[in-house]
């Protein structure tokens, strides 16, 4: 199967997104409210693209959108170029402190709105990512409530969730780090719930909860291969890996020093 | 019983009415703010147990839909229409005279438990502008003082009167 993105062929297998497709061959489209660890959520759309298809022109969300054979796409005609323009600049004004915005203006050269005012308080640009990833790991602690211009992302009630393993992967996902997460003297308080931090086997670095290593550990049930691997931070489970596929391949021999 | 055990038990037997699947999520919440004229915060824990959906959701559906309420509502809804036609004809002045007399505004209900305001976008009675429904009643072509008397019976106990 075959695409054409801005006058370009390139192969695509059947039930890629447009955006797995461009990202693959380096083609930039911009996104906010995508990881590549989940499927696409189509909310924030700033990574619309123009398509044509079967003689009709579409503007689609190419995160969520499927690739279809012979599909042409256009991710900076003039029409999307202005679109962008347009949502950048509203985003930038509910999101006045996101680094991650501020940058995409630039990089799309948008001048911010004059005539309106940003909220100074605002971080999140509710996109729903962050419940997306609470939902997909199953601990499902945070939702959107509320709707209209009360909408929000919060706990039940408001109140520390019962179901929140502090595994702080909302705070880290959200593209504006619009979620308050602390970390002081072995403990990180998110959702306004403080959990023990634990230390890395390895490097003593602390590095999650006691409540998110139970939660991988039944998920993984019987599967779990090596406990102590799970007590390590990501930096020295990497380590071990590496070096055991280092020892594994004999690289020894290649290498002089394990620099 | 406790409270809390009496809600859980009086809960359960509304949503058993329904297979334990999350697509009737909605029709149970419906059916529990009927019963209790709210959401008490122990019916939706129920729920949440019940149909297996984690409390949360159940909590975003609660708060995403006007017709359900978190707080405990008045005995009497007051629904003053304020779509085009009512609100030309003067559902403002309505609202004003209703927060003279109970020191309500809308979203509110009196310290008293008896009455709760709220304001809907049409109720389809455009003819009879301006309009306010309380609780099933239907009240038309209301002035303020045609409502305060209509207010008046209210308190003074409707139903007993019926
Ligand atoms: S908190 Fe962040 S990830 Fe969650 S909805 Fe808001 S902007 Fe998106
Ligand atoms: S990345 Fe596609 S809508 Fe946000």
């Amino acid at each position: 199967m075959q695409i054409i993105i801005n006058g370009k062929t390139y192969a695509a297998n059947p039930g890629e997104k447009i955006l797995d497709v461009a990202r693959r061959n380096g083609i930039e489209i911009p996104t906010l409210c995508h990881s590549e660890a989940l499927p696409g959520l189509a909310s924030c759309r700033l990574c619309m693209v123009e398509v044509h298809e079967n003689g009709r022109t579409q503007y689609v969300a190419s995160c969520t959108y499927p690739v279809a054979d012979g599909m042409e796409v256009f991710t900076n005609s003039e029409m999307i170029a202005a679109r962008r323009k347009i949502l950048l600049a509203l985003y930038n004004l509910i999101a006045p402190d996101s680094a991650r915005i501020k940058g995409l203006l630039a990089r799309y050269h948008v001048e911010p709105f004059d005539r309106l005012e940003a909220d100074p308080d605002s971080k999140c640009i509710l996109c729903g990512l962050c419940v997306k990833a609470c939902e997909e790991l199953g601990t499902n602690a945070i939702s959107t409530l509320n709707r209209g211009t009360k909408k929000k992302i919060g706990t039940a009630f408001n109140e520390p969730a019962a179901d929140c393993i502090g595994c702080g992967s909302c705070a880290i996902i959200c593209p504006t780090q619009a979620i308050e997460m602390t970390e002081a003297e072995g403990n990180r308080t998110i959702w306004e719930k403080t959990f023990e931090l634990l230390r890395c086997r390895d490097c003593g670095e602390y590095f999650t909860t006691p409540e998110s290593l139970e939660h991988v550990r039944k998920k993984l049930g019987e599967t779990v291969g090596n406990i102590e691997e799970l007590q390590l931070c990501n930096y020295c489970k990497t380590k071990r890996a590496a070096t055991r596929l280092k020892d594994g391949l004999h690289l020894d021999e290649y290498l002089d020093s394990d620099k | 019983m406790s409270e809390i055990s009496q809600i859980k038990s009086e809960t359960l037997k509304i949503a058993q009415k329904y297979l334990p699947e999350r697509r009737f999520l909605l029709a149970i919440l419906q059916d529990i703010q009927r019963h209790y004229n709210y959401l008490p915060a122990e019916a939706m824990k129920t729920v949440a147990q019940y149909l297996n959906v984690p409390l949360v959701k159940v909590c975003g559906m609660a708060t995403f839909y006007k017709a359900f309420s978190l707080t405990p509502k008045g005995k009497y809804i007051i629904k003053v229409c304020d779509g085009t036609a009512c609100h030309i004809k003067g559902s403002l002045n309505l609202l004003s005279e209703i927060e003279t007399i109970l020191g309500i505004e809308p979203g509110e209900t009196t310290a008293d438990g008896l009455f709760s305001l709220e304001t809907v976008a049409c109720i389809g009675a455009c003819g009879l502008a301006p309009v306010a429904v309380i609780n099933d009643e239907y009240h038309g072509n209301l002035t303020p003082a045609s409502l305060r008397q209509i207010l008046q019976q209210y308190q003074g106990g409707i139903e007993d009167a019926k």
